[in-house]
């Protein structure tokens, strides 16, 4: 007989029995299999970069406890149906509203406590790897009150609709508007034109580029309306719960004030709900690759975050990163050190290497040479004429476009975009400019002295790029390579004017 | 009086199931005897708020169910046995039992006492700790009545409350009944004739909706002499009766 020291309020004792006999704590391995195998290896693939990681949260995590939580509310909220208790229940002074509140809360306490382990679980990997910034909070926010409106909806259909098949029935349909809002996601994501809204309302999205939350804070416009329109959605069904004895057995309905709270909380949540759609219709893109609505947004989360870059020592060729990046610094300067050699000392010539952010005003920032003295500029997403050239990125996001991850893809995809910018000239962000075949057969050939394989010069060299023009550029790049060092540097010293102007022939070339 | 109830009606459709039923009860166990449709269910259902009359009144401890916080005050004055009782397999029996008190709205700190004393009164004591699942179906039938008495009901409503149990539950639970019936007004109702002939002071016979005998079990065994079939004196009252309502 369990005894208690000191009594619980009634409602806490209920709360309390509803969470000790629930039957998540059931289904909770399987849940736990379901976010490693998914969210977590997920979320490994990708860079340690905060945002980046939590973006699993709504993509992958959301998805997965919305399956569950939607079919283990409906099996809480049909307990009264399946199990024939509505008679007994229904001779019971307490409302029907505060009975079958417990029993959601008491799903709902699961739920929500599997749903933030598994938050836990996830910052602390990514505590672990990253070397700035913080959790953001945000998206947590946003799966909680995805978790949440789940599972009052299942909870709902349960006590609606009471049934065995009513749980399985609500983990499959539960699916279908989060589809929905994915695919509408990826549709705004894409030509990020009108019919953005429930694209909005949806927490689940593509992931975000690598650097979102990195140059610039980012904005909680879309999160907010994001909770209002959900916890909306959540108090109006629950208002709809408490009427829903009412509906079924007149005797049992609460009384005039338990439908006067109830009416209210419904309005309330539909008004919620109607307001944050309402405001999502207004979302425009920001200068900074996200979205803003006007009503909710902060002009301080415009500006850029203030950071000190991590930087290179003790090489001629200085490498800066931001310090979100740090954890590929040294393979960045790996990667640029030995081209850098090749150039070093000829007009134009970069003294170092920085990174910025991909887009500034509404534009995109492309890899060029800028400033006195020179410096390279390259953004996480855009580095040379290759775009988001990250090995977890690619390990994960870009398999499915084709492109198959390669480290040394990555690597000539950085030294690329520094000689495509020395050998174009100076000052030049305008983003993919081709080469003529003279320029493409010197960069090929101080790739090859730099100790890398070019790749297929077509991309470079765009309409130029002939198969006999190919086959005479791969034979210059070769002889000119085979040139020792100092002279190479001597031909480039003398004749890169000539070269940046387009006015050097393969067959001048040494 | 506990129970007041006067030409109560209720219909499903065109089916009547309670025909105009007068009735007014004090403390006592009162049996509430009938063949299957007679209308014992449904007027057990009304009598416990959870089915409204279609016409007619109803008056129950003195207040008017029909309005709310009446009818709030009735039902934690009530227990009530279904027909068919729902049970939650995962929960134990103490905590099933708990549960409804709390329903019941019983005050928190009075909920371990009572709990445990209606648990022992069904004599599950060494099973309080037993999931539900793991019970005999006459054990769940004394979980059921644990539950409906442990706020110490002023009018408790038994539906088929024997059935399922042994013949030496039954004797227990009859006498559980005299002493319930001191204080509170218990309705039984049962196809059970010796139930009522063991336990009930007064008992009433439904047929198609109406009360068509009331009186003391003696009086209903008078009713059978010489005419009623059956294997007991009780019984061949019953009989007779109903063979009179039905001619």
């Amino acid at each position: 007989m369990s005894v208690m020291s000191v009594p619980l309020p009634r409602s806490a004792r209920a709360l309390w029995l509803e969470v000790k006999r629930n039957a998540v704590p059931y289904v909770l391995p399987l849940l736990a299999a379901v976010f490693y195998f998914d969210t977590l290896r997920t979320a490994d693939g990708f860079p340690p970069v905060w945002t980046l990681r939590a973006s699993v949260i709504p993509n992958h995590m959301l998805i997965e406890f919305s399956a569950f939580a939607g079919g283990l509310a409906a099996w809480a909220g049909s307990r009264e149906g399946r199990r024939k208790t509505l008679d007994l229940v229904a001779t019971m002074p307490r409302a029907a509203w505060a009975r079958l509140g417990a029993a959601l809360a008491g799903a709902l306490c699961w739920l929500l406590l599997a749903f933030l382990a598994g938050v836990a679980v996830l910052y602390v990997q990514t505590a672990l790897q990253a070397t700035w910034g913080g959790p953001p909070l945000w998206p947590v926010l946003a799966g909680a009150a995805g978790v949440t409106v789940v599972t009052v909806i299942g909870f709902t259909c349960g006590v609606f609709f009471p049934g065995r098949f009513t749980a399985p029935l609500v983990a499959i349909g539960v699916l279908v508007p989060l589809q929905v809002g994915f695919r509408e996601a990826v549709n705004v994501n894409v030509t990020a034109s009108s019919g953005t809204t429930y694209a909005l309302l949806s927490p689940i999205s593509v992931p975000p580029p690598v650097e979102t939350g990195v140059y610039y804070h980012v904005p909680p416009d879309v999160p907010i309306v994001q909770v209002m329109f959900m916890v909306g959605i959540a108090v109006a069904l629950f208002g709809v719960l408490s009427l829903a004895p009412g509906l079924r057995q007149l005797a049992s309905a609460g009384g005039r004030p338990l439908r006067v709270a109830a009416v209210t909380l419904v309005a309330c949540g539909v008004a919620a709900s109607w307001t944050a759609f309402a405001l999502a219709g207004t979302a425009r893109p920001d200068a900074v690759g996200g979205w803003q609505i006007p009503a909710l947004h902060s002009a301080a989360s415009d500006q850029p975050v203030p950071v000190t870059p991590d930087c290179t020592s003790g090489s001629a060729f200085q490498v800066c990163v931001h310090p979100a990046f740090s954890f590929y610094l040294d393979d960045v300067a790996a990667a640029l050190d030995p081209v850098a050699a090749e150039i070093a000392g000829l007009p134009g010539a970069p003294a170092g290497a920085r990174e910025v952010a991909s887009m500034s005003g509404g534009q995109s920032v492309w890899s060029g040479i800028s400033g006195n003295p020179p410096v390279f500029d390259f953004a996480a997403e855009h580095v040379g004429t290759t775009v988001g050239m990250f090995d977890g990125i690619n390990s994960t996001m870009y398999i499915d476009s084709g492109i198959i991850p390669d480290a040394a893809a990555w690597r000539e995809g950085f030294q690329q975009g520094l000689l495509d910018s020395f050998l174009i000239g100076p000052s030049q962000h305008s983003g993919f400019v081709p080469l003529d075949a003279a320029q493409q057969a010197v960069e090929d050939a101080l790739l090859i002295a730099a100790g890398s394989q070019p790749q297929n010069p077509i991309s470079q060299m765009g309409e130029k790029a002939f198969p006999e023009t190919v086959a005479a550029v791969s034979a210059a790049a070769r002889r000119f390579a085979a040139l020792p060092a100092s002279a190479r540097h001597a031909w480039l010293a003398a004749h890169l004017a000539a070269l940046r102007a387009g006015a050097i022939t393969l067959a001048q070339l040494p | 009086m506990n129970v007041d109830i006067r030409d109560t009606r209720r219909s499903f459709g065109k089916n009547k199931a309670v025909a105009g039923v007068d009735l007014q009860l004090g403390t006592g166990v009162f049996g509430l005897l009938g063949p299957n449709g007679a209308g014992k269910t449904s007027l057990l259902r009304m009598l416990a708020t959870v089915l409204p009359p279609t016409s007619g009144e109803i008056w129950l401890l003195d207040r008017d169910p029909r309005r709310p916080a009446a009818r709030r005050e009735i039902r934690r004055r009530l227990g009530y046995l279904p027909q068919n009782l729902g049970y939650y397999p995962s929960f134990t029996v103490v905590e099933f039992v708990e549960y409804f008190a709390l329903l019941k709205e019983m005050p928190s700190s009075a909920v371990p006492k009572a709990v445990a004393e209606a648990v022992e009164r069904v004599d599950l004591g060494a099973k309080a700790k037993a999931r539900l699942r793991t019970l005999s179906g006459g054990m769940l039938r004394r979980v059921g009545i644990a539950q409906a008495i442990v706020n110490d009901p002023h009018l408790l409503l038994l539906d088929e409350p024997t059935a399922g149990l042994d013949p030496e539950q039954r004797v227990q639970f009859r006498a559980l009944l005299r002493v319930l019936g001191e204080s509170a007004t218990v309705i039984v109702s049962t196809h059970l004739v010796e139930d009522v002939g063991a336990a009930c002071s007064e008992v009433a016979l439904m047929f198609a909706g109406r009360i068509v005998f009331r009186g003391t079990p003696e009086e209903l065994t008078a009713r059978g002499g010489g005419h009623g079939v059956g294997d007991t004196p009780l019984e061949r009252g019953y009989s007779a009766v109903l063979s009179a309502a039905r001619s």
